[in-house]
């Protein structure tokens, strides 16, 4: 299993598109994929559903940290943080 | 009762104004099923049949949700973007999971299971601390209902026929009924639940149908078939309007017509004269909202701080105010912001701090006057705006300067405020500029002596006009007092931008005057080539700017500077 942090730096946070977009991403992979609010001490919820996501209230400035765990770990978290660090074209 | 429609009472509701324009129609009261689903159990052994008919229910749903987006096809992508989000929810593993676990071991109903899981996320989502995220809620009920209604086997409500100039009134309209609304049969919605960054609102806006959402009880004041005139702006129902009310409505309807028309026109060009000379155009605001018109200026020239305050039960802190900070300098990107730390007297109460009731409060404690007695208050902003200062490009500026005294008090403030972050490691912009309002006449009169003190200035018109006249521009009595086209103000003015322009600091004008057409020329002759207003004039403005050339406006100027009352003037610029 493999983690990693990032900064959501969209302004308007993991909501709606955003989330939906992450999930869209997570769904191509077979590892177990999860994310945790860091910055509000959350518990990791699986990554591949958006009614878990938007429960993060991960906005913008929050750090969410991800892990993988399964054959295409490491492809899938360089995937989603490319994908969190690009702003969802918000920026 | 009474069931001739002029003898009708009439009756004004408020909400919130969330997207702009003025409608007349007929009201069609729409009640969304309030689906209140008992806990039902199933006798064990027709599991997998149970799971079938949630499978087909959310089948059905893509199906309609697809419709959707067939219907959408020439909107916006923000539209796409909210159906998107819809399916990712309606596919969602977790929810699946958990559905198909309470049909099959706890041999729940699909319906009943459908809303024991869905309530679960919207009270977790609702209660998001970022209000953004918590909106979302309402699309988990959207879905949730339209799953709901399918399982029951009814079909969708539909809203797509409806008969010309209908202003529908809902209680809680889904952003799914509203994808599906005729545009041009629907003249306005009123809505009981949502606020402006709904996806409500947002689609309303999209489709530029004047609406009001939270207007409480709507659908129980307001009778089907019922007259309604609607003000998207200043979130006002009027139910069996009188004929005064409704001749003011449809002037101020042709207004907002004719603007409309204008800023399809001008609305994202630059501020350019005919002769290409570039006025910079800005904005004043007021709030975080996400789009006050960013994309169609070229700065903000006045952030007013005022509503941290005023909205609130205590003094906002430091947090707050920088989270607020951040996200409008995020939002306005590379777009200069001016923040006017706080501009507050005497004439305005706060509920947590008691002010001072004074005789003139407009000559009393306000504004810096009232910071400098509340230090804590004031570092508090201060500290909060720098902070921010790394995320955007920021400026400060100091309402209610009356003297160099006053700059060089507020500076020192700021000075200290820099050494406390620094002595913590915080990160600011040490280049933040500085700057004043001008509305005192007495640092006006000054103008050459202050420049050397500052790094811009703003000219705020309409206190400067009090003042200068001596008039209290919220007393109708003496409104002929009131001059703001007075030649003292086009000579101050005129100083003002002189001393500004001859030292090369910025000077703007961000005070009523700036938006107003018949001001405009004369202002760019007299040097301005700043000129701040609310976003909804930039449009108008600069299609006066694109009407003459820098000559003409210096003619026009240099002509006015000699003219002897306001009513010369007036005269004078109407004609040219």
């Amino acid at each position: 299993m493999i983690c990693r942090m990032t900064e959501i730096v969209n302004p308007s946070g993991l909501h709606g598109r955003p989330a939906a977009q992450l999930v869209e991403a997570a769904k191509r992979y077979q590892s177990k994929l999860t994310i945790r609010n860091v910055t509000e001490r959350g518990e990791p919820v699986n990554a591949k559903s958006i009614v878990r996501i938007l429960g993060l209230s991960a906005s913008k400035g929050k750090t969410v940290e991800l892990c993988a765990d399964g054959e295409d770990e490491i492809q899938a978290i360089e995937d989603l943080i490319t994908l969190i660090d690009s702003g969802f074209d918000e920026i | 009762m009474r069931d001739d429609n002029n003898h009708k009472e009439m009756l004004i509701l408020r909400g919130e104004g969330v997207s702009d324009g003025v409608a007349f129609g007929n009201a069609f009261v729409f009640r969304a099923e309030q689906y209140v689903v008992n806990e039902e159990f199933f006798e064990p052994g027709n599991e997998d049949d149970f799971v079938q008919e949630w499978e087909d229910a959310r089948h059905t749903a893509q199906v309609e949700l697809d419709k959707v987006f067939s219907v959408l096809d020439n909107v916006s992508g923000e539209g796409r973007a909210i159906l998107d989000v819809h399916k990712s929810i309606l596919f969602d593993e977790e929810i699946e999971e958990m559905v198909e676990t309470a049909i099959r071991e706890e041999k729940v109903v699909p319906a009943s299971a459908v809303s024991r899981v869905f309530d679960i996320f919207i009270s977790i989502v609702g209660d998001s601390s970022d209000p953004l995220i918590a909106e979302r809620a309402a699309d988990l009920r959207d879905v949730r209902d339209r799953l709901l209604r399918i399982l029951r086997g009814e079909s969708s409500s539909d809203l797509s026929h409806l008969p010309e100039n209908t202003i529908l009134v809902a209680n809680d309209l889904l952003p799914s009924d509203a994808a599906m609304l005729e545009k041009g049969k629907v003249a306005a919605i009123v809505n009981e639940s949502g606020s402006a960054t709904a996806h409500l609102a947002i689609l309303a806006r999209g489709y530029r149908i004047p609406t009001v959402l939270s207007v409480p009880k709507a659908t129980v004041l307001i009778n089907n078939g019922e007259h309604l005139i609607v003000d998207g702006h200043d979130g006002i129902v009027v139910v069996n309007p009188d004929e005064a009310i409704g001749s003011a409505y449809a002037d101020k309807k042709s207004q907002f017509d004719k603007k409309t028309a204008l800023e399809n026109e001008y609305q994202d060009r630059k501020g350019l004269l005919r002769d290409g000379t570039t006025v910079h155009i800005g904005i004043n605001i007021g709030d975080d909202r996400e789009d006050p018109g960013y994309s169609s200026c070229d700065f903000v020239g006045l952030f007013r701080t005022e509503f941290l305050y005023m909205d609130s039960q205590q003094l906002p802190t430091e947090q707050q105010q920088f989270d607020v900070y951040r996200r409008v300098l995020e939002l306005a990107g590379d777009k200069p912001v001016t923040l006017r730390t706080l501009d507050i007297g005497g004439d305005k109460q706060l509920p947590y701090m008691s002010l001072p009731e004074e005789m003139n409060p407009f000559l009393g404690k306000r504004a810096l006057r009232l910071c400098f007695e509340e230090m804590d208050m004031f570092k508090t902003q201060l500290r909060a705006a720098l902070r921010a200062s790394v995320f955007g490009k920021l400026k400060i500026m100091f309402p209610m300067v009356a003297s160099v005294d006053d700059v060089r008090h507020a500076k020192s403030v700021l000075e200290a405020v820099k050494k406390d972050l620094d002595d913590e490691g915080c990160p600011y912009d040490p280049h933040v500029p500085i700057g004043i309002m001008i509305e005192v006449p007495s640092i006006a009169a000054i103008a050459d002596l202050v420049v050397t003190e500052v790094d811009f200035a703003s000219i705020g018109t309409n206190d400067l006009c009090q003042y200068l006249c001596a008039t209290d521009r919220d007393n109708a009595e003496i409104r002929e007092y009131y001059q703001s086209f007075s030649p003292a103000m086009f000579r101050t003015l005129h100083s003002i931008v002189t001393a500004f322009n001859a030292a090369g600091k910025e000077i703007s004008i961000c005070g009523e005057m700036a938006a107003d057409p018949l001001a405009t020329k004369v202002l760019v002759g007299l040097g301005l080539r700043y000129l701040s207003m609310n976003s909804a004039s930039t449009a108008k403005i600069k299609m006066e700017l694109a009407q003459f050339t820098l000559e003409d406006a210096e003619d026009v100027a240099s002509a006015v500077m000699f003219l002897k009352t306001q009513k010369d003037i007036v005269e004078y610029l109407s004609s040219v």
